[in-house]
């Protein structure tokens, strides 16, 4: 059984690394990094990961459009996509899980639970599917 | 006086003479007639005249009562040749009916001869011819009787003549001669014409008495009147005695009816008659009967002989009492209204009458003939006095004026109570005014009282109404009133301007129409589910934000407002609503809200990467991996550093934009300044592969040295930052002076400090540039035009927003300008001060 794949798309450096080694680390993760909505797109549709976990904040193309033109595309439209925010407002909170996200998980995680927590979210959304 | 002249040609027979003496008696006649009015003395005249005439022994005027006796009242004898009868009466049989009659009808005149027995009759009016008088004698025999009668008188020959008045047998002239003596026609003509005249003179007479009587009636009619009415207080009892007296009576009364149901009788008297033992005669029951069925009619009861008629028995008593003979009583009353009685009445007189003999019918001598003449005579005792005509007449017209009068004086009377109530009234009226004035004054008083609390409760009213006036319309918040259906009662000013609306125009109209209140979602309310409708309806007290008023212009406002109840005496009257415009106050809400998003981002992403890090580092997992450990330690620190030059700012900001931070202006040189900002950015210019240029302009400036290397270090860094490797960054300065003409023209005009020399830095860098949109915006705290670079260089997001509060502190001003793809310069300035 191959390791399941994951784009990570955050525009900041250190958290892409850290988050990288953090699923790396705790589970059977083959990590994929993008460090802006518009290269995350392009390794989405070709890469095919097995979920997207997607920063909300970030220049030029934030994470919000990056979701829509991920949903918009047809081979990329099935991947399910976690938010990973440091907009901890609930109202904020209650609008992303609109969109259509597997999750939202709220920046700084918990390095120890983050694993679970995207697998707990895949598994739903299996359900659901 | 008439002389006697016995001496006068007499002798019967020598006719020349008797013409003679006939034409002087008649002369003399009339001439007594026309000179004198007195009877008696005109009658003793003429038998005087009559008896010289015709020289017999007696002439005498015998004259008739209403009985058929009668009296001699005038008499001349001639030196008592035969005896005087004068004053002496006569039984009516001694002159018999027939005889009167024949008197009466055929004016006989009778001539009689005791001697030669015969009477010689000389009708005056035959009965087949009455329109002929004729003095032609018959002579036949004479009755004994008659001859006895005369002779027993003394009388031998006799001449009888009728005096006629008003067709009525008045009385005789009577000659008589103690000898035989004959009468010629000579004669009896003149005697009769001696007693035509006395028939005239007799009529003039009765008419003169009847004028004297009906002026003394008339006088005592005005003194009866002039009691009643001459003066204001009726004078009844004079007017009493007056008509008693005028009547001859022995007393009277006047019973005066009582007016009304409770007044009693006013009664006077004359002469003793007084009140019985059971009240006033006229009060009796049978008074008036008796005078209904006795008297005249009822209007007057006249009694001349009370023994004479029915009386009953109370009557009689008190009749009996005053030994009341005769009664006169008349029925006061004016037009049919009875008003009481006028009473008259009389006592018994005793009567005297000299008869010539005896008449008495029981007399059996009575048949025979009258042989003696002896004087005789008669007292009649307690006789009753007849009412005349005269008296009744009197008596009626006295009754008329007493009920006038009478009548009169109750109406004064009544006119009198009338004004005695009236003024009684006007003196009520006149107090109780008094009264009404008395509490009029009172209640002016009062009212005065009253007035001058009230003027003092108004002007504290109207100060407080102003209070409250100036308190509503100062006040910044929407104030107004509503009734239980929603309408407007008041609105202040500050109010109806939110709304666009002049106050005027509000009040009176629905305010949940006019405002379109709608819910925070712009959704109307109905009137139903408005919460103002349940503070009207239920007395509730809403609170309520971020509904939505509109305004007259359509668009809409947030508002924030309180409705309370406004309750008199418990009932809810309407509602007192208090509202502000909360656009502002949700706007600064939301850009809080916004700030706090963003610096909950700017905090948590450095935290993420180091607990990421440090979770890896602890747990272990890169135990055996050193170069991914060394790598999150990295991270670790890094984003630490990161996270203290993130809290610094953030709180250097605040400080700075709240004053807290204050600037310590220091005088120095703007070269030191920027040599030393150059210094401090070299470094990291290297690093990057940029060449700092620095150009230090030597200007002395009073500022805060640290802060103003700090915003330059800054600007620099942000220059360093975004420049490609292998530019340059230049910092240079120069001096600003105002009346420099170097100034662009079309420029606005500068603004008071730059009336100033001030120094102006620029950074200048080739970079990629920044739109022009964001020109402005770069300054604000968090706005980056591209945070990915930022992050990398150790950016806060907050360098450009410390720079702007910085210069803003010293009074100067900061802008960029820029070109995209060719790069961006930075400027600020700083001023001089006057004493450079």
């Amino acid at each position: 059984m191959t390791n399941k794949r994951i784009l990570i798309i955050d525009d900041e450096r250190d958290i892409r690394q850290a988050t990288q080694i953090c699923l790396e680390v705790s589970g059977d993760w083959e990590v994929l990094t993008a460090a802006s909505g518009r290269e995350g797109l392009v390794k989405a549709a070709t890469e095919h990961p097995d979920a997207i976990l997607l920063d909300v904040m970030m220049p030029d193309m934030d994470g919000l459009t990056t979701l829509s033109n991920l949903q918009a595309n047809p081979t990329t439209q099935h991947i399910p996509v976690i938010l990973l925010t440091a907009k901890a407002q609930a109202a904020e909170q209650r609008y992303f899980m609109q969109l259509g996200v597997a999750a939202v998980i709220t920046k700084p995680y918990d390095p120890f639970t983050l694993s679970d927590q995207v697998v707990q979210a895949l598994a739903r959304e299996l359900g659901n599917g | 006086m008439i002389p006697t002249n016995d001496s006068l040609p007499n002798h019967p027979g020598s006719g020349s003479e008797q013409i003679y003496a006939g034409e002087v008696l008649l002369h003399r006649m009339m001439n007594r007639i026309r000179q004198s009015l007195q009877l008696p003395e005109i009658l003793s005249d003429t038998v005087t005249e009559v008896r010289l005439f015709l020289q017999t022994d007696r002439v005498m005027v015998y004259r008739f009562d209403s009985d058929g006796s009668g009296e001699v009242v005038a008499e001349s004898v001639a030196q008592q040749r035969l005896p005087p009868l004068i004053g002496q009466h006569f039984p009516s049989e001694d002159i018999p009916l027939q005889a009167r009659e024949l008197f009466l009808r055929a004016r006989q005149r009778s001539i009689v001869d005791v001697v030669g027995q015969t009477i010689g009759l000389s009708p005056l009016n035959s009965d087949s011819d009455e329109s002929i008088p004729t003095n032609d004698i018959r002579f036949q025999p004479v009755d004994p009787c008659h001859i006895e009668y005369l002779t027993s008188m003394g009388v031998l020959s006799s001449l009888v003549i009728p005096i006629l008045h008003r067709h009525q047998l008045w009385g005789l002239l009577v000659s008589h001669h103690s000898q035989p003596r004959q009468v010629s026609q000579r004669e009896l003509q003149v005697v009769q014409l001696v007693s035509d005249e006395l028939s005239i003179a007799i009529a003039q007479c009765t008419l003169l008495e009847q004028t004297r009587t009906q002026a003394f009636q008339e006088a005592t009619i005005n003194r009866v009147a002039f009691q009643l009415h001459s003066m204001t207080e009726m004078h009844l009892q004079q007017a009493l005695e007056l008509t008693v007296s005028a009547l001859g009576g022995a007393g009277g009364r006047i019973y005066i009816a009582p007016q009304a149901p409770k007044q009693e009788a006013l009664v006077y008297v004359c002469g003793e008659w007084g009140m019985g033992d059971r009240g006033e005669i006229e009060e009796l029951p049978s008074w008036q009967e008796w005078l209904n069925t006795s008297g005249n009619g009822g209007e007057a009861g006249i009694f001349s002989d009370l023994q004479q008629v029915a009386i009953p028995e109370e009557l009689d008593v008190i009749f009996a009492s005053l030994h009341m003979r005769g009664l006169l009583v008349i029925k006061l009353q004016y037009r049919q209204h009875f008003l009481g009685y006028l009473s008259v009445f009389r006592r018994a007189v005793d009567v005297e009458t000299i008869w010539a003999r005896r008449p008495d019918a029981n007399d059996p001598r009575h048949q025979l003939p009258i042989i003696s003449f002896e004087k005789w005579r008669e007292i009649k005792k307690a006789q009753a006095q007849v009412w005349t005509d005269t008296e009744i007449e009197l008596s009626r017209s006295l009754g008329s004026q007493f009920a006038m009068a009478i009548h009169q004086y109750q109406l004064y009377q009544q006119v009198n109570s009338l004004n005695a109530d009236l003024q009684r009234d006007i003196q009520e009226r006149i107090l109780a005014e008094e009264k009404i004035s008395a509490l009029n004054a009172k209640l002016e008083e009062r009212v005065q009282e009253r007035t001058a609390q009230l003027q003092t409760a108004n002007t504290s009213l109207q100060r407080l109404s102003r209070q409250h006036e100036l308190i509503l319309n100062s006040a910044g918040e929407g104030i107004y009133g509503l009734d239980r259906q929603g309408k407007i009662t008041f609105i202040n000013p500050a109010a109806a301007k939110m709304l666009g609306y002049g106050v005027k125009e509000l009040t009176e109209q629905y305010m949940h129409v006019i405002v379109n209140h709608s819910q925070p979602n712009a959704t109307s309310y109905t009137w139903e589910q408005n919460p103002i409708h349940s503070t009207l309806e239920r007395g509730t007290i809403q609170y309520i934000s971020n509904d939505i008023f509109y305004r007259r212009d359509g668009s809409k406002f947030p508002i924030e407002y309180v409705s309370t109840p406004i309750r008199e005496q418990g009932e809810i009257v309407g509602a007192v609503v208090i509202f502000k415009d909360i656009t502002e106050r949700q706007m600064i809400e939301r850009m809080k809200d916004e700030f706090i998003s963003i610096v909950s981002h700017e905090l948590r992403t450095p935290l993420t990467s180091i607990r990421s890090a440090l979770g890896l580092l602890a747990r272990g997992s890169l135990k055996n991996d050193s170069q991914k450990s060394q790598r999150m330690l990295e991270i670790a620190f890094d984003n630490t550093n990161r996270l203290v030059r993130l809290i610094n700012d953030i709180l250097d900001i605040e400080r700075i934009n709240s004053g807290k931070a204050t600037m310590h202006c220091i005088p120095c040189n703007a070269a030191d300044l920027m040599n030393q900002a150059g210094d401090e950015m070299r470094a990291m210019a290297e690093k990057a592969e940029i060449n700092l240029h620095v150009t230090p302009l030597s200007v002395q400036l009073t500022v805060d040295a640290d802060r103003i290397i700090q915003t330059l270090t800054n600007l620099l860094n942000n220059a360093i930052k975004f420049a490609p490797p292998g530019s340059t960054v230049w910092l240079s300065a120069e001096v600003e002076n105002p009346e420099k003409p170097e100034q662009p023209e079309g420029e606005e005009l500068p603004v008071i400090h730059d009336l100033f020399p001030s120094i102006l830095f620029k950074i200048k860098d080739h970079g990629r540039g920044i739109p022009e949109d964001m020109l402005e915006t770069i300054f604000d705290r968090f706005q980056q035009v591209d945070g990915s670079n930022s992050r990398y260089s150790g950016g806060t997001g907050l360098g450009l927003a410390i720079c702007r509060s910085i210069v803003q502190q010293h009074g100067g001003k900061i802008w960029a300008e820029s070109t995209l793809g060719e790069g961006s310069t930075f400027y600020f300035t700083l001023p001089l001060g006057t004493n450079d």
